[in-house]
């Protein structure tokens, strides 16, 4: 491991001075690759809209691509500024990559894009949406009556079986968020090509909304999870 | 241009290849030995010894050599602890701190004694090139490939070894990128490729996709401490108890055990049963001897087997895919020749691995097909590799907070913010660390560095970015700045486990100032290597089953004396510090065992007639 050193983007072409339109990855005149200075964001840095149904294999194909005219294997020769150049655009373009290539990621990215706070997605594991009160209300009611009946000696199935019977309305509950998130999430991008801003916001809106009832019932359902581990580890 | 070759450097052995003429190649040495054991020895004068003859120095001079010494690169001295009573030699450093081990009367770092197998390498290439005739024979430059595994730390390492030995390391790739590159299998339009990777010190599985030209590794995982070392231990182990040795005080003859069992143990891979037979031990008249059968030796090393089976099904998950959808199997390293391997590979991934290539050498070629594509700047083949283990920091509590995670593709980034906890604080303490595991101290430190130069602020003011940059080699650098005011911040890393560019620097300046460069010395070593080289393959002879058989039919009376007095003599001469006298034995037996390799040719070609398969006569040294 040793301190970079490297400096603070600047805008123009190093090497010859032009300047380049943002999420153009080679310089214009010079041919030469840019320093990572100016960019835009995941999707334009990929050429793409701001749809949250992407189609993978063309997103993929893109990735190569990129990667064919990035990566710091091609440019060993090449001098100190386009070699770090190259390492920032590859790390981008892999960084990118990894988040567009899932849909949840590729949500809550542009999410964070669109000024939707990431702050309140934290709060999700902490908070409970109001969405989901009664349904966290009555599990962990049961939670607390199962740990009740493990204390009490019952038969580890009989816990299992219990615990397996409170993860049933979760996970009818979660598989109903995905069908909807899916609905809007197409909703959105009909919005997106039609130009109907106000109603894009509004898709979005609902799907923050559901993206953190989501993430809660996510780690409601691996609390779930974790308490059947914890009773196989005792009983065994 | 000076030359680019690709490096396997090994626990075991270590190989240099190089591609001509569009046709990649390991370079063997004068003898034309293209492995050389990873092992270095010094003698009373200083003298330093690589490979052969350095192994052979493990019999004669134990504490003074080192063998499997990448065991030990990047790491600290609390990691190797447990195996410090089965080597013989002296390992010694402050804790949370480098190894340095003792070689002779210096102490020295894990990267600086690996440069010594590198510089080898580096001699044995360039004299290579030198006989080929060629006007630029200067190697400046290597690929050179790790496990998968590898931490930030023991990847630094290696690049400083690499350094050390006076090479530019182009790239640092995984062993098992490099064995696809080794088979073509970047030419497949699409598919999907287990690499299984039981070297003599580590395994590796790995998970790649290949797509249109484009390798992407999915999933590694593995085991930094499993492989044929483990399966030579057993052995050992089952020997020294039969003998009632002590392997922290007997080392000569743990030594001269595991020589034998090792001989055994490749025996095996031919015959259904082999002879191990340890002569010279202090005490017993008799030479040591016993009888191993494989179906004894399999199921001695079924538990090393059953221990690569878990990280092969971890990759799998890793990677989302069911074994069934492996399309092809490729095995590497040397323990991969063990039939019971192949075997246990073939069933796991439901497909005939493939084994054309030797195993010993595919990660080498590999690396080379690497160089040359670094060279030669195609486009057609890229490589992708990620990172094998998570990036973190240390947080509040000594919780880690995960910035890169693993299996991320490389090169990758990640960034976090921190701030002051009092007014007027200009520095911050930051802890890096890899690996999955919630708490900082069950994780690897790979450096501290504290941020300095914060303006003055009131305390939770200042916006302080850090990123950290993941290399395509796999390797962390940290960069930052103060996001209000723009200053960039001084950065100190202190690594944990490897050296400082100034520590790097030094040792480059003492290595000139040891250079001894000894004519009469390497030409002594290569003597002996040539010697060796007949000794193995004359002992291999004599050792068959159907020797007596073929002696009978086929040779003169009295020959095969004649060959065992040359035999004999030879061995004898191994010591002499004159190398006209082992030269001269060595011609003898050359020529006392000409007409037993024509018998032993026509053996075999009569048996290959008579329907038999290859492999049960093979008289090919390995």
């Amino acid at each position: 491991m040793r301190p970079d050193t490297s400096a603070i983007p600047i805008d123009p072409c190093k090497h010859c001075g032009a300047g380049a339109p943002v999420d153009v990855h080679f310089c214009p005149r010079c041919d030469r690759i840019l320093t990572l200075g100016r960019h835009g964001d995941y999707f334009t840095f990929f050429g793409l809209r701001r749809r949250l149904r992407l189609d993978v294999k063309d997103l993929e194909q893109r990735f190569r691509a990129l990667s064919r005219l990035f990566h710091p294997d091609y440019f060993h020769n090449a001098t100190s500024t386009e070699r770090l150049a190259s390492l920032e655009r590859a790390s981008y373009l892999n960084d990118a990559f990894r988040t567009l290539r899932d849909p949840m990621a590729r949500l809550e990215y542009l999410l964070k894009l669109e000024g939707f706070t990431p702050k309140e997605s934290h709060d999700a594991t902490t908070k409970v949406p109001q969405g989901l009160l009664e349904e966290v209300f009555e599990l962990n009611e049961e939670l607390e009556a199962i740990q009740d009946m493990r204390a009490e000696g019952a038969s580890a199935s009989e816990v299992a079986l219990r615990l397996h019977a409170a993860r049933q309305p979760i996970e009818a509950n979660l598989e109903r968020h995905e069908e909807q998130l899916d609905a809007l999430m197409a909703a959105h991008d009909a919005h997106l090509e039609a130009n109907e801003a106000d109603a894009r916001h509004e898709a979005l809106v609902k799907l923050r909304t559901l993206l953190l009832e989501r993430t809660y019932l996510t780690n409601l359902l691996a609390t779930v999870r974790r308490e059947a581990e914890a009773g196989e580890a005792t009983a065994s | 241009m000076s030359k680019v070759v690709g490096i396997d450097l090994g626990t075991t052995n270590s190989l240099v290849a190089f591609v001509s003429g569009g046709r990649p190649a390991v370079i063997a040495d004068e003898s034309g030995d293209a492995l050389l054991p990873s092992v270095v020895s010094v003698d009373g004068g200083g003298m330093v010894y690589v490979g052969r003859e350095a192994q052979r120095r493990l019999l004669t001079d134990a504490s003074r050599t080192v063998y499997s010494v990448k065991r030990f690169m990047g790491r600290g001295i609390e990691d190797v602890k447990d195996e410090e009573r089965w080597f013989p030699f002296k390992v010694s450093g402050e804790t949370g701190g480098v190894v340095r081990i003792r070689l002779g009367d210096r102490e020295l770092t894990p990267p600086e004694i690996s440069a010594f197998i590198l510089r080898e390498l580096k001699r044995r290439a360039e004299a290579f090139f030198m006989r080929e005739g060629d006007f630029d024979p200067e190697v400046a430059a290597a690929v050179i490939t790790v496990p998968a595994y590898f931490n930030d730390a023991q990847r630094t390492a290696t690049r400083d070894a690499g350094r050390l030995a006076g090479l530019e390391v182009l790239r640092i790739i995984n062993e098992p990128t490099a064995a696809c590159l080794a088979y073509g299998l970047d030419k497949r339009r699409e598919g999907v490729i287990a690499v299984y990777d039981l070297g003599g010190g580590t395994f590796d599985i790995s998970i790649l996709r290949v797509e249109e030209g484009v390798f992407q590794v999915l999933a590694t995982n593995g085991d930094t401490h499993l492989g044929g070392d483990d399966i030579d231990r057993l052995l050992v182990e089952m020997v020294a108890g039969d003998l009632g040795l002590d392997p922290a005080t007997q080392a000569d003859a743990v030594q001269a055990v595991r020589k034998a069992v090792i001989q055994a143990k490749w025996d095996l891979s031919e015959f259904d049963e082999a002879h191990i037979e340890v002569p010279g031990l202090a005490g017993r008249a008799e030479p040591y001897r016993r009888r191993l059968t494989r179906g004894e030796f399999e199921a001695l090393i079924a538990p090393v087997l059953e221990r690569t089976l878990g990280p092969c099904r971890r990759a799998l998950e890793d990677a989302g895919l069911h074994a069934s959808q492996v399309d092809e199997a490729v095995l590497v390293g040397g323990s991969t020749r063990i039939p019971m391997v192949r075997r246990e590979v073939e069933r796991l991934f439901g497909r005939k691995p493939h084994t054309d290539l030797n195993p010993d050498e595919v990660v080498a070629i590999g690396a080379a097909v690497q160089a040359d594509i670094l060279v030669s700047g195609r486009r057609e083949m890229l490589l992708l590799d990620v990172t094998p283990l998570s990036l973190g920091i240390e947080t509040m509590g000594g919780v880690v907070s995960k910035i890169i995670l693993r299996n991320s593709t490389i090169p990758a980034s990640g960034s976090e913010m921190f701030t002051t906890f009092v007014d007027n604080q200009t520095a911050v303490d930051i802890h890096i660390l890899q690996g999955e595991r919630e708490m900082a101290p069950d994780n690897r430190s790979l450096g501290r560095f504290k941020l300095r130069g914060i303006p003055p602020m009131p305390a939770g003011l200042p916006r302080i970015q850090v990123r950290f940059q993941i290399d395509a080699n796999g390797i962390l650098s940290v960069s930052a700045h103060e996001l209000r005011t723009g200053i960039v911040q001084t950065i100190e890393v202190k690594p944990s486990y490897g050296l400082t560019d100034a520590e790097v620097e030094r040792m480059l300046i003492e290595s000139f100032e040891h250079a001894q460069e000894d004519v009469d010395a390497r030409m002594l070593i290569e003597a002996r290597n040539e010697a060796e080289t007949i000794i193995a393959a004359t002992e291999k002879t004599l050792r068959r089953p159907d020797f007596v058989e073929i002696a009978a039919a086929q040779l003169t009376p009295g020959e095969a004396a004649l060959i065992q007095a040359a035999l004999a003599d030879l061995k004898q001469s191994m010591g002499s510090p004159d190398r006209n006298v082992i030269q001269v034995k060595t011609a003898a037996l050359n020529q006392a065992t000409q007409h037993l390799a024509e018998v032993m040719m026509n053996w075999t070609v009569q048996a290959a007639l008579a329907g038999r398969t290859a492999d049960d006569v093979a008289a090919k040294g390995r």
